[in-house]
């Protein structure tokens, strides 16, 4: 197929991402959709990697895979944590860091 | 110039198709449930589609370590912590600021699309070419993948697998259940 | 050669013992210490009289020795160097303050026998004679400056010698502030003489200052430059001399040790003032106006100062007003062209007034320490050597024939008479200032003797507690004491005047007059008629002056005393009050300055530093702290999303075409629009132009031009449109144009 076709899937991947991360709540449903965006990143790699014919692309995307999971283990276990502190996990009341 | 050489077939469209439209659908239904663990679950179902669409890119490696790693490990974290947490949600959308995080969604989606008009206009071009040729008999395999990870890329490779173990230690440490000795964990 | 002659060890020395001393003194015993300090001076001394008598000796008529020390500075134009010379003026002063130096140094080490701080002292001393002699040797302006500094430094270190006490301390600032008003004089001169001559090497100055041209070019109220720079430098050498106004620090200088009075505000530092009208003399030439003011305010100075010492009772501070009337009779002698005069008197005065204060030293060491004259008396018989000294001393300085102050009162009183130099208009301040000095003359011998009388005549008016301590003092008071007297009587040989020098068949001018002839000019001719005259006049205003003095306080406080206080109460307090001078400056200038200085501390300080320009940025920032505060949200979702809209900003920025320059040339009704500019390296742009404002593009492609004739004349407005096909996107320009004819 086409890449642009990929890029295209890509970057309305992303877009589906950014709005999650923007705009819910729950701070675990803003975590998956950074995963989303992750994945729409790495998309776009394979796909100018494909069409360059350089291998490195799929090294990156290799590394983005570790790093997300690395992330996303570390950023459950604040989760986690602020849970046991506060017992909610909603963002709207966590803004300790204001003014 | 493109570099495709024939027009591709009706398995390849139609996998596309599919595949495409998984990962998108999948991925609205993960940004908009209710459920925690019914979002979990399409979004598994999203990386599931997503490894296909590396799959057609002949990054076959990638595609594997997706089901392996996204599919399998980051979403099973994800469903023990939901099942810690175990929260469903009245009112998914955070109400505070949220005029200008909308704005924020509407800038983003300009953004985006001034950057698919140029991708379109430049659908030619070679950098977006997917020759039915592929440019070494087994790019996208394990070991051309894997030569290349441990000879030009060992240093990056190996820093990488150094912030894995700090990873695992910030996050044991911050999950440490309060003790009274230690004061609460990491936290 | 002349192996000593090195002519930086003349300042080299005492300044290095003052270095030692500083540093180590403490260290050392007295005799130590007294020995390190004498041997500096005196060895300054050695120098300074070989090079006088033999280096001297064939150089003088050219100007004298010179020695480069170091090349100090340059700035452009500004070539300054660290260069001495010694010619016949400062060669003179060099022996003068070196010999008076050394003895005061041995005087020293008597009378501060007791003193805790001795080698403080003695470095002091050392810092001052090595200052002075830089002064008097300096080649050039701000060397002669640096010299200036340093004695105004000792002085004040010296006079507030025993600052624990706070009249003291204040004496020595007050010394010290008044002396920097005279340096603003002093400085201003400098800079003057600079401009008009470009440089400030004194004998290049001299030589301009005789050949006339740039110093003699009108300045301001149509005086020349030389004028100016005359009476600024005067400003100066009243400061450091003592004159009116800034005569003020001297009485309150006897604040410091005796030997300090001695050297500092006798013999040498306070005629610097006239040391440098006298090394000018070439500038003050070009400028007789200059010289009738130096010389009026001498005359009045001498005369108000020693109005002042009638009615002193302090020992020392009949002294200090005498020294400054004395100053203003070197003033006159300067003023009036007679710098030999001036220079010859400055010579007596070193030996005889400090013989004098060294005797007043002698005086209060033996009274403990008061020096209150209406509580002395009868010192005569209980302090021999004390009194023969203070004798000699006395009739010198009274100006009785023989003794040195004759001859040198009277060469300035023959100068004051006889100048000619001032010109028509001028030509009545000569005898003006003679009559006056006259007048001082008489106030001097009338005081003096009034000194002598009370101090060492008749019964002895102090408690027996004190009688009892009064002794004679030791022999290393003594001894300086007897070599000044000498002085005080031999020194007015080399100035003895034409006249009398006619009686022993010696021909010309006096040797001093002659010595100095290369360095201040030609000596003032005088009538020999003039001569006697003023002899006789001199004789007899002096003894005059001693016989009122023996009537009013002959051997104590006699019936006419008593009778004239009882008359005049008001006058006598006055005069004991110095004329309140003293309030009088300090309710004109210095109370309005402290006010001035509180308002400025409230309003400047207090304001307009801490709360405007300090406290405003703190409340600036507070403010703006304030308002960024609202953007902390603490919401990370928040903060993504404004960087989301910054980006998309960005992008929208970045995207459209650039605006190019809109060229638009009319001829009648046919219109050519091209632009200018453009990005010319971008492909992608398609331009479209709108000429007749219909909404449908008249013309449209690749080209950054187009043409169009329009039908008549008319407003028009023309749209164009420049769109990027590869970001999809596109600016609008609008021009409006006007034809006006079609042809």
């Amino acid at each position: 197929m086409p890449g642009y076709l990929y890029i295209l899937v890509s970057l309305a991947l992303f877009f589906i991402g950014t709005t999650g991360v923007l705009l819910r709540r729950n701070a675990l449903f803003v975590l998956m959709s950074l995963e989303l965006q992750l994945g729409a990143g790495s998309l776009a790699l394979l796909t100018f990697a494909r069409g360059l014919g350089d291998q490195k692309g799929h090294v990156v995307a290799f590394f983005l895979m570790a790093l997300a999971a690395a992330e996303a283990a570390v950023g459950l276990a604040v989760v986690v944590s602020v849970f046991r502190t506060r017992k909610t996990i909603d963002l709207d009341g966590i803004n300790e860091l204001r003014n | 110039m493109n570099l495709m050489l024939h027009e591709p077939s009706l398995l390849e469209r139609s996998a596309f198709i599919v595949l495409a439209a998984g990962v998108l659908g999948f991925a609205l239904v993960t940004v908009t449930r209710k459920s925690a663990i019914g979002a979990l679950m399409a979004l598994v179902g999203s990386f599931c589609a997503l490894a296909g669409l590396y799959a057609t890119l002949s990054a076959h490696f990638l595609a594997v370590l997706q089901i392996l790693v996204y599919a399998g490990a980051i979403m099973v974290l994800f469903i023990f912590a939901v099942m810690i947490m175990n929260r469903d949600e009245d009112n998914p959308i955070a109400l505070r600021g949220l005029f200008l995080r909308a704005t924020g969604v509407i800038a983003t989606g300009y953004v985006f699309y001034r950057a698919a008009w140029i991708v379109v206009r430049e659908r030619q071009s070679d950098v977006l070419s997917t020759a039915s040729t592929l440019p070494i008999p087994d790019y996208g395999t394990v070991a051309s993948v894997g030569r290349i990870l441990f000879t030009d890329f060992l240093f990056p490779f190996e820093a990488i697998s150094l912030l894995l173990l700090a990873a695992v230690v910030g996050g044991v440490l911050l999950s440490r259940p309060s003790r009274p000795s230690d004061g609460g964990g990491a936290l | 050669m002349f192996s000593l002659s090195r002519l930086h060890m003349i300042p080299l020395l005492p300044l290095l013992g003052a270095a030692y001393l500083i540093l180590f003194g403490r260290r050392h015993s007295r005799t130590v210490v007294q020995t390190i300090a004498t041997l500096a001076v005196f060895a300054s001394c050695v120098v300074s009289t070989d090079a006088f008598f033999f280096g001297l000796r064939e150089s003088v008529h050219q100007g004298g020795i010179s020695e480069l020390v170091y090349p100090w500075f340059s700035a452009g134009n500004v070539v300054v160097d660290l260069s001495l010379r010694m010619d016949a003026l400062s060669g003179l002063l060099c022996l003068v303050v070196t010999f008076i130096g050394t003895l005061i140094h041995v005087y020293s080490a008597g009378y501060m026998a007791h003193e805790e701080d001795y080698p403080r002292f003695f470095a002091y001393l050392n810092l001052f004679c090595g200052a002075m002699l830089i002064l008097v040797l300096g080649d050039s302006l701000p060397v002669v400056f640096i010299g200036w500094e340093g004695v105004g430094l000792a002085s004040y270190l010296l006079i507030g010698f025993w600052y624990k006490e706070n009249a003291n301390a204040s004496a020595g600032k007050k010394a010290f502030i008044t002396n920097r008003i005279g340096d603003f004089g002093f400085l201003i001169g400098m800079f003057l003489l600079f401009r008009a001559t470009g440089t400030l090497d004194i004998p290049a100055i001299l030589d301009s200052a005789k050949s006339g041209g740039a110093l003699v070019a009108p300045l301001w109220l149509g005086q020349p430059v030389a004028f100016w720079a005359a009476v600024f430098l005067f400003l100066g050498a009243a400061g450091k001399s003592a004159q009116i106004p800034l005569y003020v620090w001297l009485p309150d200088a006897m604040a410091g040790p005796t030997p300090v009075s001695a050297l500092i505000h006798a013999a040498t530092m306070v005629t610097a003032g006239v040391y440098l009208v006298a090394r000018m003399s070439a500038v003050y030439m070009l400028a007789p106006a200059a010289l009738a003011i130096v010389a009026v305010v001498g005359a009045l100075t001498a005369l108000f100062a020693a109005i002042i010492g009638f009615a002193q009772n302090d020992f020392k501070k009949v002294l200090a007003y005498s020294t400054v009337s004395q100053l203003g009779f070197m003033f006159v002698g300067v003023g009036t062209g007679n710098f030999a005069g001036g220079i010859f008197h400055l010579f007596t005065h070193a030996f005889f007034k400090a013989g004098l204060f060294l005797c007043a030293g002698s005086v209060m060491h033996a009274m403990s320490g008061s020096g209150d004259i209406t509580k002395m008396g009868g010192l005569a018989a209980r302090l021999p050597w004390t009194t023969r000294v203070f004798q000699v001393c006395w009739l010198a300085i009274c100006g009785v024939p023989i003794f040195s102050g004759f001859f040198s009162k009277d060469a300035i009183l023959d100068g004051a008479f006889a100048t000619e130099i001032y010109g028509h208009g001028l030509a009545w301040v000569g005898p003006l200032v003679g009559g006056l000095l006259l007048l001082a003359a008489f106030g001097t011998a009338f005081y003096m003797s009034r000194l002598y009388f009370l101090v060492f005549s008749g019964p002895c008016r102090a408690d027996e507690h004190v009688q009892h301590h009064i002794h004679e003092s030791p022999v290393s008071m003594v001894f300086p004491l007897v070599v000044l007297a000498a002085g005080a009587v031999l020194a007015g040989f080399v100035g003895i005047p034409p006249a009398i020098r006619e009686l022993f068949g010696k021909h010309g001018e006096s040797t001093l007059a002659v010595w100095l002839e290369p360095a201040v000019g030609a000596p003032l001719e005088v009538a020999h008629r003039t001569e006697w005259s003023v002899m006789g006049v001199a004789t007899i205003v002096a003894l005059g002056g001693i016989g009122l003095a023996y009537a009013f306080f002959g051997g104590g406080y006699r019936a006419p005393a008593h009778a004239f206080a009882k008359k005049m109460p008001g006058l006598v307090a006055l005069a004991r009050d110095k004329f309140r001078i003293d309030e009088i400056y300090t309710a004109i200038i210095i109370r309005p300055l402290q006010a001035l200085c509180r308002v400025v501390f409230l309003v400047v300080d207090r304001i307009v530093i801490d709360k405007v320009l300090i406290g405003g940025w703190a409340f600036l920032a507070d403010i703006g702290g304030r308002m960024c505060r609202f953007a902390q949200v603490g919401d990370v979702q928040r903060y993504l999303a404004v960087f989301a809209i910054g980006f998309a900003v960005l992008v929208w920025i970045a995207a459209r075409p650039a605006t190019p320059e809109v060229e638009i040339a009319i001829e009648g009704n046919h219109v050519a629009v091209k632009l200018v500019d453009a990005e010319a390296d971008n492909d992608d742009l398609t331009y479209s132009f709108d000429f007749d404002g219909d909404g449908t593009p008249d013309r449209e492609g690749r080209d950054p031009s187009a043409t169009w004739i329009y039908g008549g004349p008319d407003r028009h407005t023309i749209s164009i449109v420049i769109r990027d096909e590869r970001w999809h996107t596109q600016r609008t320009l609008k021009r409006d144009i006007e034809i006006r004819q079609v042809p």
